[in-house]
């Protein structure tokens, strides 16, 4: 991109993602060392997309804070969160501020922690380095070098998600229980930002669900580790060098050969067989592109998101017989280039890739190659307007519709569910209903 | 001792000085405008979003270009519900996105650039409003040099806001900084083609989920001529005529007041609080303009036009509402704007709570509360969880972030910042209002929390 200004970035910042890792934790509060603002935008933001409330502590640094250093409000802010909560641990994240006035927040929570029946993670994610990914990656390898120790083999498989939603993190352990493969997810959100409304309204002070923090210790343990995002795989990687933990980062298991992947990769860390309703599963996945794929077949898509669930979706919409057209991700990842480029080889597609821009450039390269459906966040809506096509949408996040983080788009069951949505959406924008009679 | 301690708040008990239950005969105003207790759960956003997102935000012809890294511009892109009819300044997000480079070397030619590129990409911009985040003042970019230098490049006012999100206690120093910075560099800069003698603004009124367009057909009505509504939905052209009204009236009397008493300093024009909401004052609000214009008349049949169309919705719903309990907590005004409309529909409000009220705000709620009303200063997530518990009111009327909190502990909720199917103001608003707390109170939703599933 030949700009400075960056124009509808869909993209946000590191302490976004850190909270979000920080939420999927049993007992953890998550703090934010900086201006009041960078608490309150990443809570609004989860609150309008889970629908649940997110509550994230500031310690509210002001002018005083950019003269001497935030060290005083945020030692009061970890000993007020603990005598009011004491919650099991209280996630740090740093800011643009507090980055750039230098606190040493490591030191800082070392020294505020009176006894040890509290921990802290002091992740680093200044708001200018990255995006959300990154924060989210950041905090995720702070939670493993904090409490990871060394102890006997438990036989489980770590699975890092990545920022993925609490349906999708519940389909991938149902595949693992028919797999009959133990876990420890890192982190966990699927219950914390989906709970339920208990008889009589009683709400426990922290959410119910999350990942313990002697489940994160006992990752150093396990027979492997598989991120599915691997923009959030930094934590693997520490956990196999520390470890020798054996690191899978790989694809997001998203259509047949993606998801064939993640089962095999389970299969090979745990010696596990592939049982038969997991063969079930993918066979009524590859039933569902049979059934679409004269509806399909063609179809031009643009998809934009995080670079993992884009590269995913993009294989998948040409296993389903699509052309995908446009990729975008605003975050640069490694991987997101060679990922299209496989695809375009191996099913003669010409998808663009568009990495680390913006949704206007995108908006504009979609333009000069046409499309028939939208995959992409809520953001995406005005270009959807502009072109007159359908949005799909996914990632986070999706505040224009509601329950999207409840469902899947991943494993052979979300596959299903996403072609579903994107095969409704053809047939649901001026498709002739004569031909739907069948 | 009419200030309170409540029982989240016993480890910090700097917060009993914000918490009072009011006491006629002792009257107490909570300690407010101060900082947070560092790690609170505070709700209150920063200055920026006091700038950026409230006041000067609904201005619908600008590019709002955020200067800073990506979050500040991300997360108020189209977020606050401050509607127009153009598209502009909710469908577009500018950002410098400063990296580690323009920190270390400073932003300045990527902001000069960035203003450039986006008057090239959008001409229809007609200003471009630069804000800046907290990176920017700890680095020191002299945005207002830049600015000019853009201006002049560019042959369009480009006006710098110097909001970084640490400066002040909440976003009320970010309403403050728009106020004056749109006084001093843009009212008075033009003339106005015509005038008259009913030329008016109203400020501190930002058209969330189309109030203005409910408002000013009032006004337009009785015969006075709206100059500029301050800031929704308005055109920037709109703004640098300000200083040639008769009368200001001012909704928002916490984000606002300032630019209405500095064009009253410098121009003498002087102004007068309204409260749009709600059968009472919005009449109220109609026949103050309507006697400083000698437009009585015009108001009266104004108010009974409306009167004869609206007041049987709020008859309607008062019948099911009737003896119910609330809770108000907003930004400012609206906890105490809503005391009174609460009251015409049968509702008594037990507690208000603002996140950046002033002294003045709290004075204006202790007049309309009873004695044992509860008014708390800047609560936390704890604080409100806690007299949600306690006092189970009817409904709630907060903002997204406290919603589905409360929705948690089966009280009805209705969104005050946003509203749930706005707009809420003037006469046809208060039915939308009513309306929504009646859909709150009265769903068929609520009764399953109390029927837990048992073995028959």
């Amino acid at each position: 991109m030949a700009r400075s200004v960056v124009i509808n970035p869909p993209k946000m910042c590191q302490p976004m993602g850190a909270i979000l890792a920080y939420m999927g934790v049993h007992g953890c509060v998550p703090l934010v060392h900086g201006s009041q603002g960078c608490s309150t935008y990443p809570r609004y933001n989860i609150a309008r997309y889970f629908r649940e409330s997110a509550e994230v502590a500031a310690s509210s640094l002001g002018e005083d804070a950019a003269v001497y250093g935030g060290a005083k409000n945020l030692t009061e802010a970890i000993k007020n969160i603990k005598s009011r909560l004491n919650p099991a641990a209280i996630g740090i994240c740093t800011t643009c501020m507090s980055e750039t006035i230098g606190d040493d927040v490591k030191l800082i929570a070392k020294k505020a922690l009176t006894d040890d029946t509290m921990k802290i993670f002091p992740a680093s994610t200044p708001s200018y380095v990255g995006t959300h990914l990154t924060g989210y990656d950041n905090a995720l390898r702070m939670l493993v070098e904090t409490l990871d120790v060394k102890g006997k083999p438990n036989n489980k498989i770590n699975i890092i998600t990545g920022i993925i939603n609490p349906g999708d993190i519940r389909e991938i352990k149902n595949m693992l229980r028919l797999m009959n493969v133990q876990s420890i997810f890192l982190s966990d959100i699927s219950e914390t930002l989906d709970t339920p409304i208990l008889p009589g309204g009683h709400k426990p002070v922290l959410p119910d669900g999350g990942t313990s923090l002697s489940d994160i210790a006992d990752s150093a343990n396990s027979l492997g580790t598989i991120a599915i995002c691997r923009t959030a795989g930094s934590a693997a990687t520490y956990l196999k060098n520390k470890f020798n933990v054996p690191s899978v980062l790989d694809a997001a298991p998203i259509g047949v050969i993606n998801t064939d992947r993640f089962v095999q990769n389970i299969c090979k860390l745990s010696g596990a067989p592939i049982p038969e309703e997991i063969i079930r599963e993918r066979g009524r996945l590859i039933d569902s592109m049979v059934d679409v794929h004269h509806y399909m077949f063609g179809r031009k898509v643009v998809i934009f998101g995080d670079p993992d669930l884009v590269s995913a979706i993009v294989r998948f919409c040409a296993e389903a017989g699509m052309t995908p057209t446009v990729a975008m991700t605003a975050t640069k990842q490694k991987d997101f280039a060679p990922d299209i480029k496989a695809v375009n080889s191996e099913y003669r597609t010409d998808t663009q890739i568009l990495e680390g821009t913006d949704l206007y450039e995108f908006h504009e390269v979609v333009k000069t190659h046409g499309a028939e459906l939208i995959l992409g966040n809520s953001k995406g809506k005005d270009i959807a307007d502009d072109e007159d096509v359908p949005l799909v949408r996914f990632g986070f996040p999706v505040y224009d519709r509601v329950g999207v983080y409840r469902y899947p788009i991943m494993g052979y069951n979300g596959s299903i569910y996403l072609l579903d949505q994107m095969t409704n959406a053809i047939l649901g924008h001026k498709y002739d209903p004569n031909k739907l009679h069948q | 001792m009419t200030t309170i301690l409540p029982e989240c708040d016993i480890p910090i008990p700097q917060r009993k000085p914000h918490i009072v239950c009011h006491d006629p005969e002792n009257m107490v105003l909570p300690m407010c405008n101060v900082q947070t207790v560092p790690g609170d759960m505070t709700e209150r956003g920063c200055t920026f979003s006091g700038c950026r997102g409230v006041v000067g935000g609904p201005v619908k012809d600008v590019i709002h270009l955020v200067h800073g890294p990506i979050g500040c511009a991300y997360y108020t892109w189209g977020t606050r519900r401050n509607l127009s009819d153009t598209k502009l300044h909710r469908k577009y997000c500018f950002s410098t996105d400063l990296t580690e480079d323009s920190v270390v070397f400073g932003g300045a030619k990527k902001l000069y650039n960035s203003i450039l590129e986006s008057h090239e990409l959008f001409p229809e911009g007609k200003a471009v409003f630069v804000y800046s985040t907290c990176v920017v003042g700890l680095i020191g970019d002299d945005t207002e040099a830049i600015c000019k230098q853009a201006q002049e490049k560019t042959g369009i006012p480009v006006v710098p806001f110097h909001c970084e999100g640490f400066r002040g206690v909440s976003q009320s120093l970010g309403h403050h900084i728009a106020n004056r910075t749109i006084f001093e560099k843009v009212v008075g800069t033009k003339e106005p083609e015509v005038t008259t003698p009913y030329d008016m603004c109203i400020i501190g009124e930002f058209n969330i989920d189309g109030d203005a367009w409910i408002i000013r057909p009032l006004f337009e009505r009785m015969g006075v001529r709206v100059l500029t509504i301050f800031t929704g939905n308005s055109p920037y052209c709109d703004l640098p005529v300000m200083h040639r009204a008769k009368l200001n009236i001012v909704q928002c009397q916490r984000s606002s007041t300032y630019i209405a008493k500095m064009i009253q300093d410098k121009y003498s024009i002087p102004y007068i609080n309204v409260s749009l909401f709600g059968m009472k004052q919005t009449a109220e609000g109609l026949r103050d303009v309507g006697k400083f214009f000698h437009l009585e008349e015009n108001a009266e049949k104004v108010i009974a036009e409306e009167l004869a169309k609206y007041q049987p919705g709020i008859d309607h719903y008062r019948k099911r509402l009737e003896g119910k309990k609330c809770f108000i907590y907003q930004g400012g005004p609206r906890a105490w704007h809503w005391m009174r409309p609460m009251q015409e529909l049968g509702i008594e409000t037990i507690l208000t709570a603002t996140t950046f009220g002033h002294k003045d705000d709290y004075e204006k709620i202790m007049e309309k509360a009873k004695p044992g009303h509860i008014c708390i200063d800047n609560p936390n997530a704890l604080e409100i969880e806690e007299y949600l518990v306690k006092l189970k009111p009817d409904f709630f009327i907060g903002g997204l972030k406290e919603k589905y909190l409360t929705y948690k502990l089966g009280i009805p909720f209705i969104n005050g910042h946003s509203y749930e199917e706005g707009p809420y103001a003037g006469f046809e608003g208060f039915v939308n209002f009513a309306r929504d707390i009646d859909v709150a109170v009265n769903s068929p939703v609520w009764k399953f929390i109390n029927q837990p599933l048992k073995v028959k």
